[in-house]
């Protein structure tokens, strides 16, 4: 038991890791209490009132003030889907698709810009002579730039991007595909970049040493090696794109979206909640699909 | 240039082959037949990118604010009581991250209930504790229990946060609480999956060690397999945190008080001073989580 208890004193231990969980805690208990979640009334009768009609008008049109019939329910859904849901649910997954294929290549454009082993004066190894300082300063402010891009990039949702872009470009399809492809390049980026950095060094310093330059590792070395795992992440990045098409559609006329947003602008719930099951099994589609094709990369890389 | 024979690993799983061999080739071929596909029924034009002369003056108006962000209001009158732009984009910031900090206990407290239930890794503990039968009821209520709630996760993360949103509006209205359930759900959807996925794939060293020595299935499983994923799944918690922001954020485009709903304001009245200020603050608290959890990642990857 004491060599357990001497074990357990001397077990390596972070100021920073244990000032983190007190921080954590504190930041979510001091919200809860100071959050104003419980002030007025949480609920009313009002509420209540609101709350049962609501779900009443989540009965399919026909059937509210009759009883319950799948048949009625099914017809009056396959009608839905014939007049607008198919053709919204195809290009939901068209604008994922097409957000993604854009995404993949901004991504791999600026990875290698911003993977700190490349895009410096002297990749990989230390030059032999020593690096004018101009060409050092060029090289750390390319990557001070690429980087700083990919975090834009990111940091701003796809729901800002489009609103935005939207402004720009009006309601066409466009908006919301450079919104998808925008914030995923720069995670992409971001990921494909820390892919090149992580990759086992030796292999790479050897190109090096053997007087390769950067285009030529890159090529021939970091793109076969970091492929796999940048096809894994494009396609992780690909399920939450499905899921943000759904809804980046609220703010434009194309995808299930759009019929959300039009079926809550009329006070139709039902409808409303046949879109989001419409978008529901899209994602669930899409996250097999997904898993699969990960699997098949997984196993041959 | 000839590479020795396995002389590094892309995963460890195998060696690395040389060459346009295996999965890769034929995924990106087909991802570039499917981009092709939906630019095909978008009807996609790659000119209508090039935006007109108007929306060119609109976007050089807009970008030109980036780094001349509003610190005062733009709006000409305004009652004398409003809130300086400062003050609004703090107290936005600080209810957005409430609302994110806030979502966050539930939803991992619902991904922890449905990562372990949905994990593999505490009714096929047979392998670690040498084939012993003692608790063959496992084996029966096992996939049983993982199937139910592998099928709960997937239902509450397949609907986005913003469409739980509009459901609970409908239903309750514009109430705080709300925003916090709606960010909950699908994320301790999102939780559950992970978890059960790294919990499944963490190093079983410590489980082996722990069995052969006697321990239970219970014991293997909370002592042995459950602490050696905890590092990765603190890691990932941090990472849905900073997810939680930007969704905090965006859920002021429905009218809770967050970044989102003065930003969309100020970009209707063209304020696009303003829109910057909330912009740049989004970004602020964005990258300081990001550091955070980047940091935190670094000392818990020993």
């Amino acid at each position: 038991m004491s060599a357990v208890r001497e074990l357990r004193r001397t077990r390596p231990r972070s100021a920073f890791l244990r000032a983190s969980a007190w921080a954590a805690g504190l930041l979510a208990t001091a919200s809860w209490l100071f959050g104003g979640f419980f002030q007025g009334e949480v609920w009313s009768a009002r509420r209540a009132a609101n709350l049962e009609r609501f779900l009443g008008e989540l009965r399919p049109y026909p059937l509210q003030d009759a009883p319950w019939s799948w048949r009625a329910a099914g017809e009056w859904a396959a009608a839905q889907w014939h007049d607008h849901l198919a053709h919204a649910t195809l290009a939901t997954l068209a604008i994922s698709v097409a957000a993604i294929v854009l995404a993949g290549l901004g991504g791999a454009a600026l990875a290698p810009w911003a993977a700190r082993s490349f895009a410096r004066p002297d990749p990989l190894l230390p030059s032999p002579r020593p690096v004018p300082r101009v060409r050092r300063a060029v090289w750390l402010a390319l990557n001070g730039a690429a980087r700083g891009l990919l975090a834009v990039l990111r940091s701003i949702p796809e729901y800002v991007w489009a609103f935005l872009l939207l402004g720009l470009y009006g309601p066409t399809v466009w908006p919301l595909v450079l919104a998808l492809a925008l914030h995923n390049a720069g995670i992409l980026g971001k990921l494909g970049a820390d892919t090149a950095e992580n990759l086992e060094r030796p292999a790479l310093e050897a190109l090096r040493a053997a007087g390769a330059g950067r285009a030529q590792i890159g090529l021939a070395a970091v793109l076969p090696l970091a492929a796999g795992r940048f096809l894994l992440y494009l396609f992780y990045r690909w399920e939450t794109c499905v899921r943000e098409a759904t809804v980046l559609g609220m703010l434009a006329l194309v995808s299930l979206g759009s019929w959300i947003q039009d079926a809550r602008a009329r006070n139709l719930y039902d409808e409303m909640l046949l879109a989001m099951l419409c978008g529901a099994a899209l994602v669930i589609a899409g996250d097999l699909v997904s898993a699969g094709v990960r699997e098949w990369v997984r196993r041959s890389t | 240039m000839a590479a020795p024979e396995a002389a590094w690993t892309v995963r460890g799983r195998g060696p690395a082959r040389g060459g346009p061999r295996g999965a890769r080739g034929p995924v990106l071929l087909l991802l570039a037949l499917a981009g092709l596909w939906a630019a095909w029924v978008l009807r996609l034009d790659p000119r209508a990118l090039w935006p007109d002369a108007q929306a060119w003056g609109l976007a050089g108006e807009f970008f030109g604010r980036a780094f001349t962000p509003a610190l005062s209001h733009q709006a000409s009158s305004l009652p004398p009581d409003t809130p300086s732009i400062l003050t609004i984009a703090l107290r936005a910031a600080v209810t957005t991250v409430v609302f994110a900090a806030a979502a966050m206990p539930p939803s991992i407290l619902l991904g922890l209930l449905l990562g372990f239930g949905a994990s593999t890794a505490w009714w096929t503990g047979d392998r670690e504790s040498g084939g012993r039968r003692r608790f063959a009821w496992r084996r029966v209520l096992g996939p049983v229990v993982s199937a139910a709630c592998r099928f709960v996760g997937a239902a509450l993360r397949s609907v986005h946060e913003l469409l739980w949103a509009v459901l609970f509006l409908a239903a309750f209205g514009v109430t705080p609480l709300a925003a916090v359930v709606a960010l909950a759900l699908p994320y301790g959807g999102t939780l559950a999956k992970v978890f059960a996925e790294m919990i499944d794939e963490a190093p079983r060293d410590a489980a082996g060690a722990l069995a052969e020595a006697g321990a239970g299935p219970w014991q293997v499983f909370w002592w042995g397999r459950l602490p050696r994923a905890l590092p990765d799944m603190i890691a990932y918690a941090l990472y849905r945190f900073e997810c939680a922001l930007r969704s905090a954020a965006v859920l002021g485009f429905f009218g809770f008080p967050t970044l989102g709903y003065h930003l969309a304001a100020s970009f209707e009245n063209l304020y696009y001073g303003e829109v910057w200020s909330y912009l740049w603050t989004l970004l602020l608290l964005v990258v300081t989580v990001d550091w955070w959890s980047g940091a935190v990642r670094r000392r818990l990857a020993v």
